[in-house]
């Protein structure tokens, strides 16, 4: 049934997509690695929740916080400790590494908490409904677009009025050049990681939201979405990355109206078999952009 | 100059893929002598994850690229195979859906698990050719999309697999010296792969693609070849590990196991088949090292809420380490030889084990990364 | 300013400099000539940081500079436009230059030196909202040129600027190092034309497969050296003029 609600809820989903596309592009456009650690940051962020709602009396805008800075302040650690002495070898190394980044974080967090789901009490907010347009819209799906609208705006605002921002641009264009004019590789790359981190502990607030519970292995399907939503978007594109987002939104959307549902359990192999399609024959994305830039693979 | 017999030679300058099968000869001996199962066990075990390592070995190694796709094969030969050895009565059991037409097939359990590996080929071998043209990052995420995908239909698919439910029933043929045999046929298969003309034109390739496109070297086509064949042992692997283990569900092919087999790679060091079994044979002790330890401190309640995971949280960081400090692993790109017949050395293969050293210290020199020949744009 | 010792590098696995040893004065607009594969674009990227030569020294301002990163050197003060522009294609005109006054001080100021560099390249000005990757080859090398420029280098190096550019494009190009020299800056040039090349510099080098063949004056090179010869690969020439 199409209808306001599922607007909304498609709109949102959308909205998490296309943050969660967002935090895996921006390093792979400078660095041409696709970060496998990047799930675990929106894990991190969900046992941040755990531990903060579990056991401090702290309010929730806070908890959501420091869920927020505590996967930025995990994606720089990864990116020091793992990724910079890496970085001059090789693209694969690079990959393996993140693999490897993946796996830790995650048996990490079995060792250091439990291999059990673990319930996140979730603001009262997260379960009210607003009654717009004849439609009960969940006040979460609300919030999920109006943050997820201003995220979009501050990196924005970020990458197109500060130098800093600017040269991340640049740095995704041409690294090599970015540095002979005196930009510090480090600084652009750990500013990649750390905007890597705030979308990703953005989204777990509201991934967390959905399910109001985080196990280990809660990373995997974020990671999924964020692949096929980039690769959607033509995987150099900062804009294409959120128009995949939102477009990845509407199909899984309405192929769970129209599919029925033996074919409803194949839906990712099908998103996956797209993104290989995409990879063979249009590279550069389903979403046209204004410049032609040379492509790799 | 020595009178020297052509056999003789044959074997001076291959005598890798030999110490490598009195290497793992020798494990065999001693874990049948032992008679500790739980030892048997461990290395039966081993035995098909080097068969997996050495399939990824065959592919990675001589290809440069990071496949992910190939646990993927390991599940498919696995049910495959056991769709082949099932007797009728318990297929149906097991997988009650199944389709009528797969009921009555019942092989012996050689001909069973070839044919597991044969059907994983066949799937890569159709799959995996417009891929093969993609490097870099894009050739990594359709392999990993294509891990993604076979998962989804393994776990989906009811009525071949039994869908996300564990399949039960699987007879128990693989003993510790089948699985030791097959590790051993892997090992020539893939060294002999490496050392043929397909092996090298792939390495070719691997090192400088557009030199070896000028030479006419069809990288496509190598690639896809070394692809199926790593396919093929993925699946003879998983035929073998699903006949020992005797049941199983779609989960144990997917990220866990990929990570496992790659660590064990890496370790040894990807370049080399002699890589490929020490770093299986390192890791493997190291692994079960450490559950043991595991295992311990949970039944004696150390920690009141158990420890778990711990033996992977250590592996990673051994992972990341190696690919700090020694990224081409143990071996780095070295196989394991014998110098010791008499006079006659190497000389050809120490020529080229200089050259390639050489060649890893100057990259060193001069950053690797920046030195790219491409011009405007950057890899 | 700029002071070379017998520098040897390699690019990948070939010896791709020999002792090589040049000398740039403050003021100076100095020309390194030669064929493609003479090993010109591999000095610049030596003296740039991008290569580490595996001998002999580099000193700027009698500062060694042999082992720092292309960014220290840069603050340095030697700005490198490389052979194929390397403007950024998804950044405006504008954004382009601001980013090439990264490592000034006052980085806020870049406004000033903007309105600067569109009175010298007015196409520039017209373009300044426009993306790098729209701009036609000539404006992109302008923009390659200020962008350099905007970081108020003291030593400005320029690899091959007039490759690929149309007759007309090409005497504007010389024409404007010309006018750079004029005006103060210290330019190491590197190109293969050499007759516009000889018309402009105080002096150039000649650089054959890796070693420096001959220098001087304009005057003196264009009198000794078997330019020709050099350019048509003549091997019994070579042969015979060991020294």
């Amino acid at each position: 049934m199409i209808n306001f609600e599922f607007i909304v809820n498609t709109l949102s989903l959308g909205s998490l997509y296309a943050m969660l596309a967002l935090g895996l592009v921006i390093i792979y456009g400078i660095l041409r690695l696709v970060n496998f650690a990047y799930g675990e940051l929106v894990m991190i962020g969900g046992y941040t929740l755990y531990l903060l709602t579990g056991f401090t009396p702290l309010p929730w805008v806070a908890i959501a916080l420091f869920a927020v800075l505590v996967s930025m302040f995990t994606s720089l650690g990864t990116e020091l400790v793992a990724f910079r002495p890496v970085r001059e070898k090789s693209l694969t190394a690079m990959l393996i590494t993140s693999f490897a980044v993946s796996t830790l974080l995650q048996n990490g967090a079995l060792l250091i908490i439990s291999p059990r789901a673990r319930a996140v009490r979730l603001p009262q907010i997260f379960s009210e409904s607003v009654r717009i347009a004849g439609a009960d819209v969940p006040w979460r799906n609300i919030l999920t677009i109006v943050v997820s609208l201003v995220m979009l705006g501050l990196l924005s605002l970020l990458l197109r009025r500060t130098t800093l921002g600017i040269a991340l641009r640049a740095a995704a264009d041409n690294f090599r050049m970015t540095r002979m004019l005196g930009v510090p590789a480090n600084t652009v790359i750990s500013t990649a990681f750390a905007i890597s981190g705030i979308m990703a502990g953005v989204v777990s607030i509201f991934w967390i939201g959905r399910s109001a519970s985080v196990t280990p292995t809660i990373g995997l399907p974020p990671l999924l979405v964020a692949f096929v939503a980039t690769v959607i978007g033509g995987m150099r594109s900062l804009v294409g990355a959120v128009v995949g987002g939102y477009v990845y939104a509407i199909i899984i959307s309405l192929l769970g109206v129209f599919l029925p549902q033996t074919l409803l359990d194949f839906r990712e192999a099908f998103m996956f078999g797209i993104v290989i399609l995409i990879l063979l024959f249009r590279p550069e994305g389903l979403i046209r952009s204004k410049t032609s830039v040379e492509r790799i693979g | 100059m020595n009178r020297t017999f052509p056999a003789r030679t044959l074997v001076q300058r291959n005598t890798t893929p030999i110490l490598l099968a009195a290497l793992l000869l020798f494990i065999t001996i001693v874990a049948e002598m032992l008679g500790i199962n739980l030892i048997v066990r461990i290395v039966t075990v081993m035995f098909t994850s080097l068969i997996l390592v050495l399939g990824l070995q065959l592919f990675m190694g001589n290809s440069g690229i990071l496949s992910f796709a190939h646990i993927g094969f390991m599940g498919i030969g696995a049910y495959a195979s056991v769709l082949f050895s099932m007797t009728p009565q318990a297929k149906q059991l097991s997988i009650p859906s199944l389709y009528p037409l797969l009921v009555p097939i019942h092989l012996p359990f050689w001909a069973a698990v070839l044919m597991g590996a044969l059907v994983a080929a066949l799937v890569a071998a159709v799959v995996s050719y417009p891929l093969m043209r993609l490097s870099d990052a894009a050739a990594v995420i359709t392999t990993f999309a294509l891990l993604v995908i076979i998962h989804v239909i393994l776990v989906h698919w009811d009525r071949i697999t039994n869908g996300p439910r564990t399949l039960f029933g699987v007879d128990n043929y693989t003993d510790l010296w089948t699985s030791a045999l097959v590790s051993m046929l892997a090992i020539f298969l893939v060294y002999f792969f490496k050392e043929s003309r397909v092996g090298l034109r792939l390495r070719a390739t691997r090192d400088d693609a557009y030199a070896a496109a000028s030479i006419g070297i069809n990288m496509v086509s190598m690639r896809w070849l070394a692809f199926t064949a790593s396919a093929f042992l993925a699946g003879l692997g998983g035929g073998l590990w699903a006949h020992f283990i005797t049941s199983f569900s779609p989960y144990a092919f997917y990220l866990t196991e990929t990570f496992v087999i790659l660590a064990m790679l890496v370790v040894g060091g990807p370049y080399s088949v002699s890589g490929a079994v020490v770093g299986t044979l390192v890791v493997t002790a190291v692994r079960e090292g450490l559950r043991g330890i595991e295992n311990y401190l949970n039944i004696a309640q150390v920690f009141p809420q158990g420890v778990y995971g711990f033996t992977e949280v250590v592996l990673s960081i051994a992972l990341i380490l190696i690919l700090i400090y020694r990224p081409s692993g143990i071996m780095g790109s070295r196989e394991l030889r014998w110098t010791g017949f008499g006079r006659m050395k190497n000389a050809p293969e120490e020529a080229l084990q200089a050259a390639e050293d050489a060649k890893e210290t100057s990259a060193k020199g001069t950053s690797a990364k920046e030195t790219s020949a491409k011009g405007a744009s950057h890899v | 300013m700029l002071v070379l010792k017998e520098v040897h590098a390699r690019y990948g696995a070939i010896t791709a400099l020999r002792g090589v040893s040049i000398e740039v004065k403050e003021g100076e607009l100095v020309a390194l000539l030669g064929v493609n594969g003479a090993g010109k674009s591999t000095l610049l990227g030596t003296i740039a940081g991008i290569l580490r030569p595996w001998q002999g020294s580099i000193h700027f301002q009698n500062q060694a500079i042999v082992g720092k990163t292309p960014e220290q050197i840069t603050r340095l003060g030697i700005a490198l436009v490389p052979e194929g522009r390397d403007i950024f294609p998804s950044l405006t005109t504008e954004e382009n230059l601001r980013l090439g006054a990264f490592t000034r001080k006052d980085r806020s100021e870049y406004r000033r030196d903007l309105e600067e560099m569109f009175s010298l390249f007015p196409v520039l000005g017209e373009r300044r909202g426009q993306l790098g990757g729209t701009l036609s080859g000539g404006e992109q090398q302008q923009l390659a040129i200020a962008r350099a420029l905007m970081s108020h280098p003291k030593l400005l190096m320029l690899d091959e600027p007039s490759l690929g550019l149309a007759p007309a494009l090409v005497d504007q190009i010389f024409e404007l190092v010309a006018r750079l020299h004029r005006s103060g800056v210290t330019i190491l040039l590197v190109e293969q034309n050499v007759d516009r090349s000889l018309a402009i510099v105080d002096r150039a080098y000649l650089l054959n497969t890796g070693s420096i063949e001959m220098s001087g004056t304009p005057a003196v090179l264009r009198t000794h050296a078997d330019i020709e010869g050099i350019y048509m690969g003549d091997r019994r020439r070579n042969l015979s003029a060991e020294r």
